[in-house]
């Protein structure tokens, strides 16, 4: 296992712990033990690139790309340490993109329609829909990269090129995107062996496995499970830090990848489980280290061929690893079906019950069901990558921007100010006439489906006309090597060079827009305690002048998440309405859209720019996220909860479906709480639920943390897809996260 | 038929094995000095009056028939005497300071609500847990209720004090899967003092319960300065079951205090609690 000092100094790879640290821009810090004598520092290099450019000028982007990240590749600062089992590069923030991307993105923006490009940069402000281009979820196939290693793949894209030569089918772009991928690979294996020179040189104890690794993977595949983890980090940090393409699974299924080179170890008498548990350690520290702020994710486990589990004794090493070296980052995602042996499942829950750990349930039925809505077959769905933070994806054949996060509350505020946006005060949304027109709810019903729509149709547009500029913008060398589907066609993977091209959309605030519907459905039509013009102004003041009106609204039964007929039935049209509306729906770049139902971050970001809702919520507050009802609104229980949420047929969620389920700790103690555990996950996965994540927590240790923040410098929480430390949160999140979990004793 | 229940509480985790729904049913033929569910003792309904979380919306004054909320100088005066339990305060109440305990129940109009949680009793192995108060002062009632789960294909439990007739027993036995059963003392004389009542009749109706063959799992609340030496007394009696599958300390707590509060009952909660490792000492006597 990784010891103390190793530690010390790992963490210490890619930031100070001590200096402030912005998980946002987590790359642009600089670690210790680089060899300042292998290399040049950021702003040498930016000269360099600056240097370069005249010479990139004219060239294919393809080209001129992999030339800039080439030049990077020979001359940033590289890490062979004698703390660490792993290579590292000095210079981690995508500086080659000053004089590629950054200009590209630029130029695109000349290209693109104006009026479109200023809506996305209201839409942006005003908060209605976050909207930007998205290369951040990416997953390789790494059976290729495991099968072929960096030269077989540069030679399998070659041997392309050249049958396409002979088919007659290389034009001028498709040669320049082999040409793209045959520099950039070229570099990497420059790259290897430059570090392999260094490494070779070394006598600390560490630097012969480190030296014998580099050597294979710069001749040819890797030929151990030592050989396999370097690959996967050397890949991992090229894509990130270089490449600009964040890199959303290591492994297509970690515990898959790294099997056969286990076996292998062990049968061979490579190595023992002992040493394998140690490469593990260093390995799986990295991106506790890095600490990206969404967190590293890989998934375990899956469905094989004949219906059989997928895990294995390794995937059980890799938990067992993970517990032991106390961290939260990466995050695991676990495929779970009927198969999934109970062993696995007690592992997990003692994880979750013991720390909290980040692990994220992905229920295969469910999510297969929803692969296979945008067309992929059983083998394609049943074979699919988890992406991200419980996305769905294609194995080597789908690429998927998130391009879109509608709020949905913002539609409901739209039609009480006839579509005017307070915050940037502007036209955003659609006139969709006065208040004293909707005479009945059907009126005010139809009036919000309608706002709802312009925002979702809209984000498209901008989409489409944005997306025909990804690969222009940053062509996917690296990546696209990998995938065989765009060497055959000889087109870029982001630039619909793979079979699933697709684009996915966010509905956001979904609870607090349902809520909100009702409210205005049972207090302004249904009791005609107030009018809706009457309501307008109330929550234009932000409820000041009705505090009771506003109690006796959040007192209401009709709620999102406690099996409240009502409340579940517009639930679930409102759920399925959105679906309709994206799902399938051609994109510009021969894909579809795919809906999304979890929020990322944008229940605080968009909820800082929504105003007051009719369901009680104050202007400013956080909205609901992912599937999960409104804070402090599911009072019926967890099984109410899980009830409502499968209620909305979570298939319909063709990309993801997340529910966040908060409970108390002596809900799950002692010798019954497996069983309970079990018994929610089961229940939501046969109801088609598709991922699902569980919070155990106390509302007392959670307030005291707030109070007494030294205390709790490692309590850590899970937010939406991913796990933060408590006292990362801004107060606002605290106190949502006090309230929901008040609900639970 | 009819019965008056307290409360349904979904999610239950600690009443039986696996995710359970329990109901909990007023009346009680026993006066624990530590009952931590007060609201059940009373076989009629209570409204339970929370003064801390009244906020003054005075909403319960226009709804109340029998005029038995009034404000004086911003001060709620709760008449309890006059309040007959209806309810209809408590629907309308915006601080959640009202609560009635005690609901009429039909065995039709209760079982559709605990069928909802099926799904979560096939997968985790639980089922429905009937409890109180004492549950079997209204046998009949729950031998229906039991009957109609069991046709349904639900695990049945049944939480007892034992101080019931055995012809209750015999009723409910036949659709029962487990029988929770509170044991509070062997000394006859430390079960009056602590309960009101003796404990011949509990421990005859265990052994009865047990010659049946029904699983039986004990539970012993542990009072410190009240039941002292009391579980150690009754290990022989346990020892000497067949069916008994486990048997759980309930370390007492005083979290009831408030509910003892707002119904207007004499708080007799005592106040030395059992300490972590007096509890596990207890614990693994029975393991």
């Amino acid at each position: 296992m990784l010891n103390a000092q190793d530690r010390f100094f790992i963490e210490r790879k890619y930031h100070d712990p001590e200096q402030p640290f912005n998980p946002f821009r987590r790359r642009a810090y600089h670690g210790i033990g680089y060899r300042e004598d292998s290399g040049l520092d950021d702003a040498q290099l930016l000269a360099g690139l600056k240097a370069l450019e005249p010479e990139l000028e004219g060239l294919p982007h393809p080209i001129a790309r992999a030339k800039a990240i080439a030049y990077m590749l020979e001359n940033t600062r590289v890490y062979i340490n004698e703390h660490d089992y792993f290579v590292g590069l000095y210079s981690l923030d995508r500086l080659a993109d000053s004089v590629t991307f950054k200009k590209w993105a630029n130029e695109s923006k000349q290209l693109r329609d104006p009026e479109l490009v200023c809506l996305s940069d209201t839409f942006n402000n005003c908060g209605a829909v976050m909207i930007w281009t998205d290369y951040d979820h990416v997953v390789p196939d790494w059976r290729s990269l495991m099968e072929l290693g960096f030269p077989g793949i540069l030679a399998r894209s070659e041997a392309y090129r050249e049958a396409h030569r002979k088919a007659g089918t290389l034009t001028g772009e498709a040669d320049a995107f082999f040409e793209g991928i045959r520099l950039e690979y070229a570099a990497v294996l420059q790259l290897l062996d430059r570090m392999y020179q260094i490494a070779s040189r070394e006598t600390f104890p560490k630097a012969e496995r480190i030296a014998i690794s580099l050597s294979h993977l710069r001749d040819g595949a890797p030929q151990d499970f030592f050989d396999a983890l370097q690959l996967i980090y050397v890949y991992f940090i090229v894509s990130e830090c270089i490449d600009s393409y964040q890199v959303r699974s290591l492994g297509n299924g970690l515990d898959g990848t790294l099997y056969p080179f286990y076996q292998d170890a062990l049968t061979k008498g490579l190595y023992t489980r002992q040493e394998m548990r140690e490469f593990l350690s260093y390995f799986l520290f990295q991106w506790s280290a890095i600490g990206n702020y969404w967190g590293q994710p890989f998934y375990l486990g899956g469905t094989g061929e004949t219906g059989e589990s997928l895990y294995n004794e390794l995937s059980l090493e890799i938990l067992e690893v993970y517990d032991r070296l106390e961290i939260y980052n990466p995050k695991i995602q676990l495929k779970i079906n009927e198969n999934t042996p109970k062993w696995l499942l007690e592992k997990a829950f003692d994880l979750l019950r013991r720390k909290n750990a980040s692990l994220v349930f992905c229920c295969e039925p469910g999510m297969i069901r929803a692969v296979m809505g945008y067309g992929a077959t059983y083998e394609e769905a049943r074979t699919m990558d988890i992406r991200g933070c419980y996305e769905t994806g294609v194995r080597a054949n789908e690429v998927c921007s998130t391009s879109g996060y509608v709020n949905a509350a913002k539609a409901v505020e739209y039609v009480f100010t006839n579509g005017y946006d307070r915050m940037v005060q502007a036209q955003v949304g659609l006139q969709t006439g006065s208040l004293q027109s909707m005479v009945s709810f059907e009126d005010f019903y139809r009036a919000f489906l309608r706002q709802w729509d312009h925002l979702i149709q809209k984000s498209m547009e901008i989409t489409d006309d944005a997306e025909r500029f990804l690969s222009y913008v940053n062509p996917s060398s690296l990546y696209s090597g990998t995938i065989e589907y765009s060497l055959n066609r000889g087109k870029d993977a982001y630039g619909g060079g793979v079979k699933f091209s697709n684009n996915g959309m966010l509905n956001c605030g979904f609870a607090s827009a349902v809520d909100s519907v009702l409210a205005v459905k049972e207090f302004v039509y249904d009791r005609q305690a107030i009018s809706l013009a009457e309501l307008a102004e109330v929550l234009e003041n932000n409820w000041e002048t009705q505090p009771l009106l506003r109690l006796k609204v959040q007192k209401s039964p009709h709620k999102y998440g406690n099996g409240d007929a009502l409340a579940d039935t517009y639930a679930q049209a409102m759920a399925a309405w959105f679906a309709c509306r994206v799902n399938n729906k051609p994109n510009s770049h021969g894909g579809v859209y795919k809906a999304i139902l979890h929020s990322a971050r944008a229940f605080v970001v968009q909820g800082e720019k929504t105003g007051a809702l009719p369901d009680g919520r104050l202007a400013g507050q956080e909205l609901s996220k992912n599937a999960s009802p409104v804070p402090g609104m599911d009072k019926s229980g967890v099984t109410a909860l899980v009830r409502s949420a499968a209620g909305l047929d979570p298939t319909l969620y063709h990309e993801s479906f997340c529910l966040d389920v908060m409970l108390h700790p002596s809900a799950v103690a002692g010798e019954n709480g497996n069983a309970v555990l079990e018994g929610i996950l089961m229940a939501y996965l046969r109801q088609n639920g598709q991922s699902i994540q569980f919070n155990i927590f106390n509302p007392e240790t959670l307030r005291d943390a707030q109070k007494n923040p030294e205390k709790y410098k490692n309590l850590q929480v899970r937010v939406c897809g991913w796990n933060t430390l408590w006292n990362n949160m801004s107060r606002k999140e605290q106190d949502a996260y006090i309230l929901r979990s008040e609900n639970v004793q | 038929m009819k019965a008056v229940i307290a409360d349904i509480k979904p999610m239950a985790a600690h009443d039986g094995p696996g995710i359970r729904t329990t109901v909990f049913f007023k009346g009680c033929p026993l006066r624990c000095l530590w009952c931590h569910n007060p609201e059940t003792l009373s076989s009629r309904p209570q409204l339970a009056y929370y003064a801390h979380k009244c906020i003054n919306c005075m909403e319960c004054v226009a709804v109340c028939p029998q005029k038995a909320h009034t404000f004086r100088d911003g001060v709620h005066i709760f008449h309890r005497e006059r309040c007959t339990g209806c309810g209809a305060c408590q629907r309308v109440c915006l601080g959640e300071a009202l609560r009635l305990y005690g609901e009429e129940v039909t065995v039709d109009s209760l079982l559709p609500r605990l069928l909802r949680d099926k799904p979560f009793y096939d997968s985790s192995g639980g089922g429905v847990t009937l409890s109180g108060g004492e549950c079997l002062m209204q046998a009949d009632f729950c031998r229906e209720l039991l009957k109609a789960l069991k046709q349904e294909g639900i695990h049945t439990a049944v939480d007892t004090c034992g101080f019931v007739p055995r012809q209750a027993l015999e009723k409910v036995a036949e659709f029962t899967d487990l029988f929770l059963y509170d044991l509070k003392a062997f000394d006859p004389q430390v079960h009056i003092a602590c309960t009101g009542q003796d404990n011949g009749l509990i421990l005859e109706n265990l052994q009865y319960l047990d010659s049946l063959g029904k699983a039986i799992e004990i539970r012993i609340p542990y009072v410190p300065g009240h039941n002292h030496r009391q579980p150690e007394l009754l290990e022989p009696v346990i020892r000497g079951l067949s069916h008994v599958t486990h048997t759980e300390i309930l370390p007492y707590h005083n979290y009831a205090g408030s509910k003892y509060e707002a119904l207007g009952l004499k708080n007799t909660l005592p106040e030395a609690l059992p300490t972590k490792e007096q509890t596990d000492a207890l614990q693994a006597r029975f393991l």
